[in-house]
């Protein structure tokens, strides 16, 4: 017991001073240059070539564009890492603005900000609790910008188009099929509001329900097991899938390269997956992106915050009518749509924005 | 119902569980040989990923998916030897220095990949190839086995081999006999001459090299790139099996084949309307089972079971 107990005071006074040591040095780099300080508190890691490295882009472009500093923590998948990581990264002296992302980190965003009353988060893909009644957010959360985004629409937008592609028979090898896959990461609202957003609109464009394949990545690492992303792609292509789409981070890198092999079609997500894809083959799979524009809606936070005019204590909700949600419509994309199908798409988009469709939503 | 059996008795199912069994099969047996030496190698999931990542980063940058694949199961071999060091040489704890080195291996993985790719994801950005699947001559023209096997991985095939090898090892071979006497009481085989140490290390490094197999497949067969942690508890899900197959060479491949049909199983079921969260459950509540009917064996031998816990 008392040995335990020295060791215990020993280990709590070396993290004291690694953390001391730690803030203390970027401090004294901050204080030279006077520029706002943003920390992005990521809980995974870049490299997804979707979410989070949308998220990096975008502050990235506001530290070079807008004269922001910008400091990087990954926290890794180990969830048991992401509680004492946020409040390290909230007591570190060494930022200005911490941002962090994800329907998971709301409770600790909920907790910490009240803590540090002087400091600005922003909270992306998630709002906090402004209510504060359930212990978190003591402070009415006023430090607190939250935004999220209507990734239904988008989830809309794809399943138009799907249903608009396989009608048409437009996809060369994939004429006689009718049914188009979805592959989700989990069941959670926030992905769970692209399906749903996905059914209305490959039902509006004339679709049926059944033609819809959902599948779950599910397991230890749903956004990271692209072998299992794969084994569920192969199957749903076996069922006569004209495309899929994956909703699953990495995992979905498992879906373009079933694509390839069964000659069939993907979309992409979050960010321009032609783009991030380097193999041609697994780029030519790729009919469209359904853009989530998370970098674009923190360079706007970026750009309001600078001006005072950004929201705090509120949450921003952003869609198709303000740019933060849409698809790719670029070279191959052009070529692999017909004129028509993509003039009732722009078409679908337009009645979204103007709120003449409204899309259901998970949430 | 029809519309599951149909799923289940195709061939497309039954070639899936080949393929999703793959790694469960080499692990498991990475596993069971490192038990049956008296070390229990917890850390098969470090070695599978540590492989995965070299062999997808050698390929990428050789061209040459074999050295790749050589370097990948390499590297496991090492890590098994190095398991065998911290036990033997230093007195680590088993289950600790496995643990150290699983975390190794998953922060060492990302690190590597960022360094030489600048991508924190994986080496998706690499064209590493994948090793080449194998047809037997004529095979695809039997029914049902023909559209099964056909096209399957090499390594694939190289797991199903790992059964009779395994067990010839185990059960015809000196080497065998040692190990299992090792494993068992090494007190014991120690007065008879045999060089107690020697055989573990060779016992755990064989171990590495399997599992390290398993690994190769995942980045070079399965998919053509690694991913951070791609791994995602195949390891741990091998060690299970190794436990419900009661420590023997068939055992062993009856129980990673089933986890294979569970998972596999969960796929195909996945676009019926069952709720998604009770699919994904399967292979864990199957390894719950397992463990459970594993205790109660283990109870029922009795004496048996002690020496077989001594062992651990």
């Amino acid at each position: 017991m008392r040995y335990g107990r020295s060791a215990a005071v020993a280990v709590t006074g070396i993290l004291a001073l690694t953390a001391c040591g730690g803030s203390d040095g970027a401090d004294s780099g901050a204080a030279s240059s006077g520029k706002p300080r943003i920390k992005l508190v990521i809980n995974g890691g870049l490299g997804d070539k979707s979410f989070f490295d949308s998220a990096y882009e975008g502050l990235k472009k506001a530290e070079k564009d807008l004269g922001y500093e910008l400091k990087v923590v990954e926290l890794g998948s180990d969830r048991t890492k992401w509680e004492p990581g946020f409040e390290d990264a909230a007591s570190a002296d060494d930022y200005d603005i911490l941002a962090a992302g994800t329907f998971e980190v709301t409770e600790y965003i909920g907790e910490l900000a009240p803590q540090f009353p002087d400091k600005k988060f922003w909270l992306f893909d998630a709002p906090v609790d402004y209510s504060g009644k359930n212990g978190a957010c003591s402070n009415k959360c006023e430090n607190v910008y939250s935004v999220t985004f209507k990734q239904n629409e988008g989830g809309y937008l794809a399943g138009f188009l799907a249903e608009k592609l396989v009608a048409a028979k437009s996809l060369k090898g994939a004429e006689s099929l009718k049914k188009v896959g979805v592959m989700p990461g989990v069941k959670i609202p926030v992905i769970e509001d692209f399906v749903v957003g996905f059914r209305a609109g490959f039902k509006d464009a004339g679709g049926k329900n059944s033609d819809v394949l959902v599948q779950y990545v599910g397991g230890d690492k749903p956004f990271g097991d692209p072998a299992k992303g794969k084994e569920i792609s192969t199957s749903m292509y076996g069922q006569g899938a004209a495309l899929v789409w994956p909703v699953a981070g990495l995992s979905g890198l498992g879906t373009f390269e079933s694509a390839v092999t069964a000659k069939r079609y993907t979309f992409g997500v979050d960010s321009d997956q032609y783009q991030t894809l380097t193999d041609q083959a697994q780029k030519n799979t790729v009919v469209t992106s359904i853009l989530k524009n998370v970098g674009t809606a923190l360079y706007k936070a970026a750009q309001a915050d600078q001006k005072d005019s950004l929201k705090y204590g509120a949450v921003d909700t952003v869609g198709l009518a303000e740019d933060a949600v849409g698809y790719v419509d670029d070279d191959h994309f052009r070529e692999l749509v017909p004129e028509k199908t993509r003039n009732e798409v722009q078409e679908a988009a337009d009645k979204v924005k103007s709120g003449s469709v409204t899309v259901p939503s998970a949430f | 119902m029809s519309s599951v059996l149909d799923v289940v008795l195709s061939s497309a199912f039954l070639a899936a569980v080949l393929r999703v069994a793959t790694p469960y099969l080499l692990a498991a047996f990475g596993g069971l040989v490192a038990e049956r030496a008296g070390v229990s190698n917890i850390a098969l999931e470090g070695q599978m990923l540590s492989a995965a990542c070299t062999g997808a980063l050698v390929a990428g940058y050789s061209h040459s998916v074999a050295l790749g694949a050589v370097c990948g199961v390499a590297v496991a071999t090492l890590l098994g030897v190095l398991l065998a060091a911290l036990r033997l040489e230093l007195g680590a704890d088993v289950i600790i220095a496995g643990i150290g080195i699983n975390l190794l291996a998953s922060g060492a993985t990302a690190y590597a990949v960022y360094t030489l790719l600048d991508d924190k994801g994986g080496t998706s950005g690499l064209k590493s190839g994948t090793l080449p699947t194998v047809t037997l001559p004529g095979i695809q023209h039997v029914p049902v086995v023909g559209d099964v096997v056909s096209g399957q991985n090499l390594v694939a095939w190289l797991a199903f081999l790992a059964a009779p090898f395994v067990a010839w090892l185990f059960f015809r071979t000196r080497f065998g006999f040692h190990l299992r006497a090792v494993g068992e009481m090494p007190d014991a085989a120690a007065s008879v001459g045999i060089p107690v140490r020697r055989v573990q290390y060779a016992g755990l490094a064989l171990s590495g090299a399997l599992s390290g197999l398993a690994g190769v497949f995942l980045s070079m067969g399965y998919v053509s790139f690694f991913v951070r942690d791609m791994t995602a508890g195949r390891g741990f899900i091998a060690l299970a099996a190794v436990f419900l197959g009661g420590l023997r060479p068939w055992g062993v491949f009856l129980a990673a084949l089933g986890f294979g049909a569970a998972e596999a199983l969960a796929v195909q079921l996945g676009t019926l309307d069952v709720p998604p969260q009770l699919v994904s459950t399967i292979p864990y509540a199957m390894t719950l089972v397992a463990l459970a009917v594993y205790a109660w064996r283990r109870k029922r031998r009795g004496a048996a079971g002690e020496v077989a816990t001594a062992s651990l």
